[in-house]
């Protein structure tokens, strides 16, 4: 039983990254290959959140964190600005808050040719 | 969340369940089997449950921030502080001051550690899987049947150091055999209706067959069951042999008891970590 615990215990853990992620739609959208830097990013959720960071990763290298000292309250649907870096890949990195306090994160990638 | 503060993250909820139940449930023994108040587990576990409260709380800025400063950030705090993860922060909180302030005031003593244990239980109740179904039809009785749960638990968890104490020293073998009839005259009533009511829970949460095989959450609920099975084995063991044998005055019964109940703490401290896995870590099958 101990082996099956263990077991159990080390599968959970794998799958931490899976926890509580309710982004249903993005713009743009995971794995898209654009032709230009886009000036805004679309986050749209399930449920209700409050965005408390997001971070965008250019090259695998140069990360910086977006303004949300704009946003406030708990909504579903986030517009936020975007200062690109050129061409390359871009990992967005989002954090929040449920209405419920249950924390949640995730994140999307984009190309940019 | 990087897997180190995850780890943290479980590691607060296991000692939260730990403390919590073992407080509420020292206190809730010694109240219903007229035991002496065990002060200084009362004061270890609430401590404990205080401190895990705390920390749990903490993580989760942690969890909203990316990093350590999260831990700090009082922006992201006091904005965890208007969820329901601060309504149960609270509640642990003065819960836990309730029981302390229950043992060091005689008079009103019971009435304290009484308000006190079921802050404690109840701040599980306003935060989590059910409380994020109380807005369903059938959320109220889902909070009650948690409850009930959790009261239960309390009481197993409380029962099992007076009563491992009682059956190691032959002086306190009668006293031992007296206090095992009469936990499983209520356990046998408190039980069944503690399996009945994480059936129900289960069912309610996890509402396909499929999801317990095919879910990580399924699974983990798998672990727990087996464990609870385990330890209802060695209820039933303590039940129908060694308090028998205690009441018949077999001396060698109560080194087999308290073996037996040694081995019940690590059955309870298993389940309890897969409660802590099922809801912190993993997501619950829709």
């Amino acid at each position: 039983m101990r082996t099956l615990a263990l077991a159990g215990v080390f599968s959970a853990l794998a799958g931490l990254a899976l926890a509580h992620s309710p982004l249903r739609t993005t713009t743009p959208a995971d794995g898209a290959v654009l032709a230009e830097v886009p000036q805004v990013l679309e986050l749209q959720f399930g449920k209700d959140i409050r965005l408390t960071r997001i971070t965008s990763t250019h090259a695998g290298a140069h990360s910086k964190q977006l303004d949300l000292s704009t946003e406030a309250g708990f909504v579903r649907s986030y517009a936020l600005p975007f200062e690109g870096m050129g061409a390359g890949d871009y990992v967005i990195e989002w954090r929040g808050l449920g209405d419920d306090g249950h924390p949640q994160s995730g994140s999307f990638a984009f190309r940019v040719d | 969340m990087a897997g180190g503060w995850a780890l943290a993250t479980v590691l607060s909820k296991w000692a939260l369940y730990v403390g919590a139940l073992g407080a509420a449930g020292s206190a809730l023994c010694a109240m219903v089997f007229s035991l002496r108040m065990p002060r200084m587990h009362v004061i270890g576990f609430t401590l404990l449950a205080g401190a895990a409260a705390v920390m749990g709380f903490l993580l989760k800025g942690v969890a909203l921030a990316g990093d350590a400063s999260g831990m700090v950030d009082g922006e992201m705090l006091s904005l965890l502080w208007t969820t329901q993860s601060g309504s149960a922060l609270r509640w642990q909180l003065g819960g836990s001051g309730l029981l302390l302030a229950g043992l060091f005031l005689p008079r009103i003593a019971a009435i304290f550690c009484l308000i006190g244990s079921a802050a404690v239980l109840g701040a599980f109740l306003v935060a989590g899987h059910v409380a994020d179904h109380v807005a369903d039809r059938d959320g109220l009785l889902l909070v009650v049947v948690l409850f009930l749960h959790l009261a239960v638990a309390a009481l197993w968890v409380g029962i099992l150091t007076p009563l491992r104490g009682l059956a190691r020293t032959p002086d306190t073998h009668g006293a031992a055999a007296d206090l095992g009839v009469r936990f499983g005259r209520l356990a046998s009533i408190a039980v069944p209706a503690m399996i009945l009511a994480g059936g129900v829970m289960a069912y309610a949460l996890v509402d396909s067959v499929n999801a317990f095989f095919g879910t990580g959450y399924g699974r983990m609920l798998m672990v727990k069951l087996a464990a609870v099975a385990a330890l209802l084995g060695l209820a039933a063991l303590n039940k129908l042999r060694f308090v028998p044998a205690l009441e018949r005055g077999d001396t060698s019964a109560g080194d087999k008891l308290a073996r037996s109940i040694a081995w019940e703490w690590g059955a309870v401290l298993l389940i309890l970590l897969a409660t802590a896995l099922l809801t912190t870590s993993l997501t619950m099958p829709m």
